[in-house]
């Protein structure tokens, strides 16, 4: 098993923990295990799907046009580089 | 100050504050002190589009079938959205570029009005298929009481900034009596006069645009006025960018990354700033109740629309460091996402109804039965 194979687990505050991988891309990971989360462009440039980024750190695959503060990501264009903890606004 | 189309005075853009700083001089993009805007506008420009290469020519069809609280719902929608840009395609340009004082900021506003007048543009366009004269329509935006009330609102804040800014740049700061009225102009009011504005211009694209099109893709989502919907989607995709730059402007205030003033006048003046937003709420629910007066639709009625307010007031508000101020658990119109997903925005002509590619443009639809009657 390669390390792009290997589940790493996303802690939901409120919510519960999903099981992806670094090469899904975040917004898909959620949307998957069910969670609801906003969303309009899924390109980087609107902040619909902005969620705060408690633990952990992401990789971008679009630079993010979006106003984001320092704690927060934009699931729709980041893929998590390992174990991550977040909290979604529903 | 007065103001210059080419200030002579070497300055250096990578330290001026966004707005009254020195003018700008030379329009260069090989250094940004918030590059942020020089993405926005090259992102904007990749979204360039035409509204005569959308057909929509169903509609005309569609739009007779629909009954008459959908067709005044339909048209009320369209002339609030007709004023919406009207403001929008030329007030950012006249308030904001004489009091900026970076090139890429500049540009970013020239571009982003451009793109409004692409949508006014385009108002006409469904306007001119819908009805043989759009003349009464256009003209009821002016006199319709429901409508002005809006524009009095929208516009207030830009007339405000924007004739503060001419005192200034005429007379400079001081007390300045106009017409028996005397107006205090010192940069503390015009900073002030430009938060507000700026506020009101968020709330302009955060929430007022979002009620209009939540209406139109009401329609889309029976598949009626799908024309328009698509219109409406490509519009839909270029205020996302316009409103991400608005709260970019308002945030760079607020942490203080760019004028120290700024950031203390967006403390002071927070729950003026959230009165706007606040104000804003309660206009679109007070045009909800207009827009099903005579009856709803299926799909959305008031109460629905009212929640989708407070959902998208909720969102857009805590985007600029503001509390959540409703209680909305859910979004409660999620098919939205998908019209608002950039990846639905059809770009590739030869996959789409539109006109200019398209050879035979007036078969927008041909089924089997049209070839009923011919023989070989």
């Amino acid at each position: 098993m390669t390390d792009k194979d290997k589940v790493i687990h996303i802690d939901i505050v409120d919510v519960g923990t999903l099981a992806t991988t670094t090469e899904t891309n975040l917004l898909k990971a959620l949307e998957s295990a069910g969670v609801h989360i906003h969303y309009h462009c899924r390109e980087g440039f609107c902040g619909a799907c902005r969620t705060k980024l408690l633990d952990g750190d992401v990789t971008y695959s679009t630079d993010p046009l979006a106003f984001i503060d320092d704690d927060e990501i934009l699931p729709c264009c980041c893929n998590p580089n390992g174990p991550l903890k977040i909290k979604v606004p529903l | 100050m007065k103001y210059t189309t080419f200030n002579q005075q070497s300055t250096n853009p990578l330290v001026e504050p966004m707005f009254f700083g020195n003018p700008v001089n030379v329009a260069r993009y090989d250094q940004q002190k918030h590059a942020i805007f020089e993405k926005l506008i090259e992102k904007q420009i990749s979204f360039f589009w035409r509204p005569e290469e959308v057909d929509v020519s169903r509609d005309r069809v569609d739009f007779q079938q629909l009954t008459d609280p959908e067709k005044h719902i339909f048209i009320s929608n369209l002339k609030y959205q007709t004023l919406l840009d009207s403001v929008q395609g030329r007030s950012p340009n006249i308030a904001f570029l004489p009091i900026i004082s970076l090139p890429e900021l500049e540009t970013w506003v020239e571009t982003w009005s451009f793109f409004e007048t692409i949508h006014s543009r385009s108002y006409t366009h469904i306007l001119r298929n819908l009805f043989s004269d759009p003349s009464d329509i256009f003209a009821d935006i002016v006199v319709n009481d429901e409508i002005k009330r809006r524009a009095a609102d929208i516009s207030k804040y830009y007339d405000d900034l924007i004739f503060a800014t001419q005192l200034w740049q005429t007379l400079g700061e001081g007390e300045h009596t106009v017409n028996g009225e005397t107006h205090v102009i010192n940069m503390y009011e015009l900073k002030k006069k430009l938060y507000l504005c700026m506020n009101s211009v968020n709330a302009l694209e955060a929430i007022r645009f979002y009620v209009s099109f939540a209406c139109t893709f009401a329609f889309a989502e029976r598949k009626l006025m799908e024309g328009n919907s698509k219109i409406i989607r490509l519009i839909a995709r270029d205020e996302n960018l316009h409103l991400s730059s608005t709260q970019h402007v308002l945030n760079l205030w607020a942490k203080g990354k760019d004028d120290p003033e700024m950031a203390q006048i967006a403390e002071e003046c927070k729950e003026e700033a959230k009165a706007i937003f606040m104000n804003a709420v309660a206009q679109e629910k007070e045009w909800a109740d207009y827009l099903f007066k005579n009856g709803s639709m299926l799909g959305l009625n008031k109460e629905i629309l009212c929640q989708y307010v407070e959902y998208i007031a909720n969102q857009r508000m805590t985007a600029i460091g503001f509390d959540a101020p409703f209680n909305v658990e859910s979004n409660p119109l999620p098919w939205m996402n998908n019209y608002l997903n950039s990846d639905n925005v059809q770009v590739a002509p030869q996959e789409s109804e539109i006109s200019s590619y398209l050879v035979g443009q007036i078969d927008s639809a041909v089924s089997e039965d049209d070839f009923a009657d011919i023989e070989l």
